[in-house]
């Protein structure tokens, strides 16, 4: 693959996830995930969030494959009532940025939006996710990690991460 | 002092022989109420600023923010820990625009005024206009916050000069602050990182709901399920806890649990070198510090509100959160977590698990307390439904101020902090003085 044919097919996979996310197809989304991953979600204030390990500094959300389908599976329950009845998001994701592309994994840099309007009150969640990417065998990839790196000092107004970024 | 007799103020409905405790939604939805409580509540009570290990050297500083107020928290030039206002003698601006850092000085960024960081004007970016004796009774260093006061290495601020000392104000919930003490000879220190997130509700909703064992199975329904799966054989019904009121409105819920604790309470799943590591932290834990108390640090979760707006929960991490009030009906939480400084990576990532599934904003409990929240905040706009409930197991002769209730999930914490309310906002309750000058 040549680095545009490489973005291309990056920006095609990211396309995809963000349509499932806002159409709430989570058990698809999750699909996209491979059998060991990590999903984490990083704030901004008083460490590098870049290179900060959620071992030893206080993230948002640092999911392994276990507990992000403990998420899934809470999310599509009436109970989850932060998300209930499930607020509207729009994902939008954009600046593709190929940092790393070998034969086996592609690391990318992404921009995102996410508008989530939930009783009439849109909030936005701003900032970049950081993936590693495995080719799948046949075309496409899986998810090995992402961290989404917000561009907020704290959760203002937004309150809380209750959906996925 | 105890009620015994029905008792009725702007803001509190009380008969003890119906066992009713009822509060009126003025105190959270009433912008004149919220005024009011700058004056009665925030000027006059002591509230957590930080922790010794935040500013560990000297010339640290953190800009933190406590209700109403812009504070600059430090360790200065000469060891010692302080707290300022965030604001320059000479024209009001903020002079400390970074979250946190080590300096020597702060320089006002308006007209370049300079101050140590013990608070001395060093010099006023000018060489004319000012006589020698412009500061000679130092009217122009920062501006210190009137009180400040540590216990168990956690520092509190008092805005009025002329309050009791921490340690009297805190009575007997003290003593829980200073379990923090044995948890390792090396002491405890803050986690990196914060969670920072604003409520649109008014503070006292997440001060009730810090400490209210009684919504776990409703609200938190899909977390409790969620550690059904994690934790095989746990059993809710099983769950051992009381409340425990401690004087000055603070009040706790202490639950024996089996939820997982670095210290001590191993969980299979965390693996068996984290379970090594844990039974030999309780074997020295105990003989440090014996087994009566060994047992009260090591197998007891706790969520304690230090009145009127200082959380502590001592669960699988030890989380403080500070709830600023911002609006009638906004508040903002800042949270952050502490452990041993000795601890291992291990343990220190199941700590930091812990304080990510269950405490936080992307948790799997706090955000569906913040929807909860918020949903009562927009129910108190029916201004026609007045009166919130609080009775439960409330009797005949219960001093909601000191004592203790045998069931964790009644509602006995939220009557110790809205009596200690109405008494600062009211003055009144005369009938509990009368009893208690029999």
């Amino acid at each position: 693959m040549t680095a545009h044919e490489t973005r291309l097919a990056v920006e095609d996979f990211v396309y995809r996830e963000a349509d499932l996310l806002d159409r709430w197809k989570l058990d698809e989304w999750l699909a996209l995930w491979e059998p060991e991953c990590t999903f984490e979600v990083a704030p901004t204030a008083e460490f590098d969030p870049e290179t900060a390990s959620p071992d030893s500094a206080l993230f948002l959300i640092a999911d392994d494959r276990f507990r992000l389908e403990q998420r899934i599976v809470r999310l599509k329950k009436d109970t989850a009532h932060i998300e209930f009845p499930h607020s509207v998001t729009r994902h939008l994701y954009g600046n593709v940025i190929i940092r790393e592309d070998t034969a086996e994994t592609v690391k990318a840099q992404v921009s995102f939006v996410v508008f989530r309007t939930k009783r009439s009150i849109t909030n936005h969640y701003m900032g970049h996710s950081l993936y590693t990417l495995v080719r799948r065998p046949g075309g496409g990839f899986g998810i090995k990690s992402k961290r989404a790196i917000l561009d907020l000092e704290g959760l203002v107004p937004q309150g809380k991460v209750s959906i996925l970024l | 002092m105890t009620w015994t007799t029905p008792y009725q103020s702007r803001f509190l409905r009380i008969d003890p022989q119906k066992g009713r405790f009822q509060v009126h939604r003025s105190a959270y939805a009433d912008p004149a109420v919220f005024a009011e409580e700058k004056g009665r509540i925030f000027d006059r009570t002591w509230q957590v600023i930080g922790h010794e290990s935040e500013v560990k050297a000297p010339g640290d500083f953190l800009r933190r923010d406590v209700a109403h107020r812009h504070l600059i928290f430090l360790r200065d030039r000469n060891g010692t820990v302080q707290a300022f206002f965030n604001t320059c003698p000479h024209r009001g601006a903020q002079i400390c625009r970074e979250r946190s850092g080590n300096r020597r000085t702060f320089a006002c960024p308006y007209h370049g005024w300079v101050f140590r960081n013990s608070g001395e004007l060093l010099n006023q970016n000018t060489q004319f206009g000012y006589g020698p004796e412009f500061n000679d009774d130092g009217r122009y260093n920062l501006q210190k916050v009137p009180r400040l006061e540590s216990r168990a290495g956690f520092y509190f601020v008092n805005f009025d000069p002329a309050a009791v000392s921490l340690d009297e104000y805190l009575a007997d919930a003290g003593e829980r602050l200073d379990l923090f003490t044995y948890h390792s000879p090396a002491g405890i220190e803050t986690v990196v990182g914060v969670h920072e997130y604003q409520i649109k509700a008014n503070y006292k909703l997440l001060c009730e709901n810090s400490y209210d064992g009684y919504h776990l199975e409703s609200t938190h329904a899909s977390y409790v399920e969620y550690m059904m799966t994690v934790n095989k054989g746990i059993d809710l019904s099983q769950i051992g806890g009381r409340a425990v009121s401690f004087g000055n409105g603070h009040a706790c819920f202490e639950l024996r649990i089996p939820t997982g604790r670095p210290l001590a309470q191993p969980l299979p799943y965390w693996g068996e070198e984290a379970t090594r590591e844990i039974e030999a932290k309780k074997a020295d834990l105990y003989a440090r510090v014996g087994p009566e108390l060994g047992d009260l640090i090591a197998n007891t979760n706790r969520n304690m509100i230090i009145f009127p707006n200082s959380v502590i929960n001592d669960q699988q991490t030890i989380l403080l959160r500070n709830i600023i009030p911002v609006a009638h009906n906004e508040m903002m939480v800042r949270a952050w977590a502490f452990g041993p400084v000795d601890e291992s990576p291990l343990l220190r990532k199941v700590r930091i698990e812990g304080a990510l599934s269950f405490l936080g904003p992307g948790g799997f409990a706090t955000p569906d307390d913040v929807e909860m929240l918020e949903l009562c905040q927009l129910g108190y706009e029916n201004r026609d439904a007045e009166w919130n409930d609080i009775s439960k197991g409330f009797h005949v002769g219960e001093n909601s101020l000191r004592t203790v209730d045998p069931k964790y999930n009644n509602e006995l914490q939220m009557r110790a902090y809205w009596t200690q309310w109405d008494k600062l906002m009211t003055g009144g309750q005369p009938q509990m003085q009368a009893v208690a000058a029999e």
